[in-house]
């Protein structure tokens, strides 16, 4: 057996090759097992193996080039599915290039005016009011740059918590009063009775610019304490126990004011609030999260000040249960939290990248505060890497958990 | 023992004389001075070390240039390649014939050529200053479908479509140019480094600083983009010494033995580099997604890797065994299409590229693993990426073995049967224990060890395979017809263009574009690596078929290498009889 094997191992070694090839047939000599060479001589059937050739080129590259163009095409602006009870679901709308303002309520489609040679003025959107669109799929919309107001009808009743995703331009979403399911407080998307914010759109504070004369966006160290107040403070109402995942992604905010009542902070709530800046990079913007105990019932959104709203502290809300997985990473401006007894699950990388070094100096959330003892938080759902962590001698370093910590 | 330490240093010291003997000589039946293998180590190290780097800067999603500050969306990418395509196919043709004749054409038909070639930059050029949309109704049908096409509008797609014909024209007349210029001194593999050395380091260095990606309009953002990196891809810096090095000998035991260890050993610049560069990413304040990597890190280390290969790259031949310059065959147009479409075993390939194409535009799961599930960066990334491809170093040296003990054949089925099972481990790990991170984490990276252990040596293989296959072209048709081979890209690609949109449209429908931040989110990158991997597995799977019909073995191979020579000994003859001045040929 070995020596088969051997044998067989051996047969892969090269043997020494002589071809004894006259000098007239270097040019045709065929290998045994090989095909013929074939050097400067003609071809048999040779205008027939051309055409064949030609046909097949052509038909192999139309074929695709057709179905590549069907498949990449944006053949409608909307996309919507049939469901079971004879409503729709819109899957997905691909922006035109021009349409700022959409209204989900019915089955919806752009059609053009030949007269009018303006892009940016020459269609309308036109509704079939027999077809009534009810559910909004995830990413329906999403990478968009243009769309600034979205109108959701009176039907709707199921919103993914990401359908409107990435929607940078997207200043407001109106809910009709008519709305069993959902509405909206000054463009921010909740269900009717307002316990969970669903959606706070990306470019919501251009609409309050707009909205209380600002003619410009105002950078870091420009910001009055007028702007701070009116345009980048969010105040939760007292109802919502839940905020929804990727609720607050990518918004521009300074501070937020969180219910006590408030149970779940879902997975990036609050991830990466920035102000968007002329050049380069965006500045991360979240400077504080503070809660506060209301008095009565505190039903709008926009910051007055701390006395109107209660008792208010620096930290998480009491009650909390829930914090999902990177709910707050990437807001390197936040400098203290505090996680109050009531949390009994963290995600995943909840706090990640709030650190980061700069001259040699820990800036950012440099550490991070707990009600419980440790023993009591281990307990817990704890995900990894929940904290932050920083570049300490070339590898990562969690930073100091402060357990059994007292609320500032 | 005592016999065994005195065998070793006995050993050692053979090795001394043999390398002294032959530094500058050869052995008999050898072609390769050792001298020749300093030199390999350190060019083909920093020429490597450089076109790796260069992977950093790509016109596509996976760049971190192009994912974090130009913020494209991802189907743009497969919408300019079909705009692209159909010029492709035009250029493709002049391309080949130009390059499978070596750059010597026919006065008359150069001078063809080069006007079709200046055509195209004038025409291109014309497109990129004016605006050819604006002839059209802007209500028509077409005008309204280019401006839903993802990422662009009409005008940009004019100018997307203008670009391809600028770049055709530019790198069609410089390559008629400098292919006659350069390849009877440095041969047909290393010359580009000559021509494209000092132009490509001006394009690195321009793409960092030039802020294209502040233009807030996403549709002249991507045409602007697009126009910079065809300008970058104009200048060439692939790997060429290492293919040269594919080539250094007509042994062919010789040309495995120089692949092993001089070409491995040079490697290792390219995995210290690999350490070293993310530690420094890592200390920037945005570490990956800083533009600083885009201005300073990666142009300084491309520079200096630039400066080492031309350096070193003087001394490195090539020596396929080949007529004189003045006797090559000249290669018809037809001829050239026919001789390749005779080649069984590039039949054979093709089909399992094409097969392959079933996993084409998935997202480099590796990296969104490391990103974004384990959060690596600076040392720790560094140290996993270095630990994970040195696995493939031990079993690259035992290539030699391996390729003797086992055939061509068996290796690629076991290669494909072990990415198909190691695929599926990772999807398992992903889906049913994707929560633990640790768990996950640890799964993932003793399948990836495992994975990149079991592919240097069928890629060894593979390219030594590749040679041949070119060896046994030049026996069937006089010459390599390496670029004639792309005619079967002619049928495959349009099916793989389209076969490639599928999956970004399904990443489109889990929500990746261009925010590649959806992937925090963990349903999202679940499925995302999940769902492309297990089509990937089912190509890996069928990708065995073909190989069970592969019969080239070294036996043969040997035989082609004589008709070869000895077709180079004649024309040489008959050329000196003729009284021509012979260059560029090689007898072996």
């Amino acid at each position: 057996m070995k020596k088969d094997k051997k044998a067989k191992a051996n047969n892969q070694v090269e043997e020494p090759i002589i071809l004894d090839i006259p000098e007239e047939e270097i040019w045709t000599y065929q290998i045994e097992g090989l095909a013929a060479p074939h050097v400067n001589k003609p071809y048999k059937h040779f205008t027939f193996k051309k055409i064949i050739f030609i046909i097949s080129i052509v038909v192999a590259v139309s074929l695709s080039v057709y179905f590549s163009i069907l498949l990449i095409a944006n053949k409608d602006a909307f996309t919507y599915e049939k469901l079971d009870n004879g409503n729709y679901q819109l899957t997905k709308f691909s922006n035109t290039g021009f349409i700022e303002e959409i209204d989900i309520d019915y089955v919806t489609s752009v059609e053009y005016d030949k007269e009018n040679k303006d892009p940016e003025t020459n269609f309308t959107l036109v509704k079939n009011e027999k077809e009534k669109v009810t559910e909004i799929k995830q990413f329906a919309v999403n990478e968009d740059n243009v769309l600034k107001v979205v109108n959701i009808g009176p039907d709707v009743e199921k919103i993914d918590g990401k359908a409107f995703y990435s929607c940078w331009a997207l200043e407001r979403i109106e809910v009709d009063e008519n709305n069993k399911y959902y509405c909206d407080i000054d463009g921010v998307l909740y269900n009717k009775d307002k316990t969970e914010i669903i959606m706070y759109p990306c470019n919501h504070d251009e609409y309050l610019r707009q909205k209380y004369g600002y003619e410009a966006e105002i950078f870091r160290e420009e910001v009055t304490e007028e702007y701070r107040k009116q345009i980048q403070t969010y105040v939760v109402p007292s109802t919502v126990k839940t905020i929804g995942e990727m609720c607050f992604n990518y918004a521009n905010l300074r501070d937020i004011y969180l219910p006590e009542g408030l149970e779940t902070i879902e997975t990036l709530a609050i991830f990466k609030l920035h102000e968007p800046q002329a050049e380069d990079w965006n500045v991360a913007s979240l400077e504080n999260i503070y809660s506060y105990k209301p008095k009565g019932v505190v039903a709008d959104s926009t910051f007055t000040s701390q006395e109107a709203l209660g008792e208010v502290y620096n930290s998480l809300p009491e009650g909390l249960k829930y914090i999902g997985s990177d709910a707050f990473s990437y807001n390197q401006a936040l400098t203290y939290v505090y996680i109050p007894e009531s949390v009994t699950h963290i995600g995943h990388h909840a706090f990640w990248d709030n650190v980061y070094k700069e001259d040699g100096n820990l800036k950012g959330l440099v550490e991070i505060n707990v009600a419980k003892s440790e023993e009591e938080f281990d307990a817990d759902e704890i995900g990894d890497q929940w904290a932050p962590q920083y570049d300490y001698l070339l590898f990562k370093k969690t930073i100091n958990v402060n357990y059994s910590a007292q609320r500032k | 023992m005592g016999g065994s330490k005195g065998n070793l240093i006995g050993k050692v010291k053979s090795l001394v004389t043999e390398l002294k003997t032959h530094w500058n000589t050869p052995a008999e039946g050898k072609y390769v001075p050792y001298k020749e293998y300093k030199d390999l180590v350190f060019a083909v190290g920093s020429n490597y070390a450089g076109a790796k780097t260069l992977e950093y800067i790509t016109f596509a999603a996976s760049c971190f240039l192009i994912m974090h500050h130009y913020d494209l969306p991802y189907l743009t990418f497969s919408v300019i390649n079909i705009i692209n395509m159909p010029l492709n196919y035009i250029s493709a043709l002049l391309w080949w014939f130009v390059c499978d004749n070596l750059g010597f054409l026919p006065k008359k038909t150069e001078k063809k050529f080069n006007a079709v070639y200046l055509s195209m930059i004038a025409f291109g050029l014309s497109c990129i200053f004016f605006d050819w949309s604006s002839l059209f109704d802007q209500t028509s049908g077409f005008i309204t479908y280019l401006n839903g096409l993802e990422g662009l509008n009409a005008k940009a797609c004019f100018k997307v479509f203008g670009t391809h014909f600028l770049y055709t024209g530019w790198v069609g007349a410089r390559n008629i140019f400098w292919r006659k210029k350069l390849i009877p001194k440095y041969g047909r593999y290393k010359y580009s480094l000559y021509c494209d050395a000092i132009p490509k380091c001006i394009m690195v260095v321009l793409i960092g600083w030039l802020p294209i990606y502040n233009v807030p309009d996403v549709a002249s953002r991507v045409w602007m983009a697009n126009l910079l990196f065809a300008c970058f891809n104009v200048f060439g810096f692939a790997n060429n010494i290492e293919e040269c090095s594919k080539r250094i000998s007509p042994n062919l035991q010789e040309r495995i033995l120089v692949r092993s260890y001089p070409i491995k050993i040079s490697h290792i610049f390219n995995s210290i580099l690999a350490i070293i560069l993310p530690v420094i990413i890592g200390m920037l304040r945005y570490e990956w997604a800083d533009i600083n990597v885009f201005r300073f890190v990666i142009p300084i280390t491309f520079i200096v890797a630039v400066c080492f290969t031309m350096f070193f790259a003087g001394r490195i031949k090539e020596r396929i065994p080949q007529p004189p310059l003045e006797k090559k065959v000249q290669i018809k147009f037809w001829d050239g299409m026919f001789g390749v479409l005779k080649n069984k075993y590039l039949r054979i390939n093709t089909i399992v590229s094409l097969i392959d194409a079933l996993g084409n535009g998935m997202l480099p799961f590796v990296t969104i693993l490391y990103f974004y599930t384990f959060r690596l960066s600076g040392l720790p990334y560094s140290l996993i990426v270095a630990l994970i491809s040195f696995a493939g170093t031990p079993p690259d040296l035992l290539s030699p073995y391996f390729l003797k003990r086992f055939s061509y054949k068996q290796i690629m089925i076991f290669y494909q049967l072990s990415r198909a099972i190691g695929n599926s481990a990772i999807v398992c790990a992903i889906w049913f224990c994707g929560e633990n991170l640790v768990l996950c984490g640890t799964i993932c990276i003793v399948v990836l060890f495992f994975m990149e252990m079991t592919k240097t040596v069928p890629t060894t293989a593979g390219h030594d395979m590749n040679v041949r296959i070119h060896d046994y072209q030049m026996y069937l048709t006089g010459e390599r017809l390496e670029n004639f081979a792309s005619v079967f890209g002619w049928f495959t690609d349009p099916i793989k263009n389209f076969v490639g949109l599928l999956i970004p449209m399904f990443l489109l429908m889990y929500g990746f574009n261009s925010n590649w931040e959806v992937l925090f989110v963990d349903s999202v990158r679940r499925n995302i690596i999940a769902v492309p991997l297990i089509v990937d597995i089912i190509g890996f799977s069928l990708m065995t078929i073909p190989y069970f019909f592969w019969d080239y073995d070294s036996r043969k191979q040997n035989m082609v290498m004589e008709v070869l020579k000895r077709r180079a000994e004649v024309t040489e003859k008959n050329a000196k009889e003729e009284g021509l001045t012979v260059s560029g040929g090689y007898k072996g």
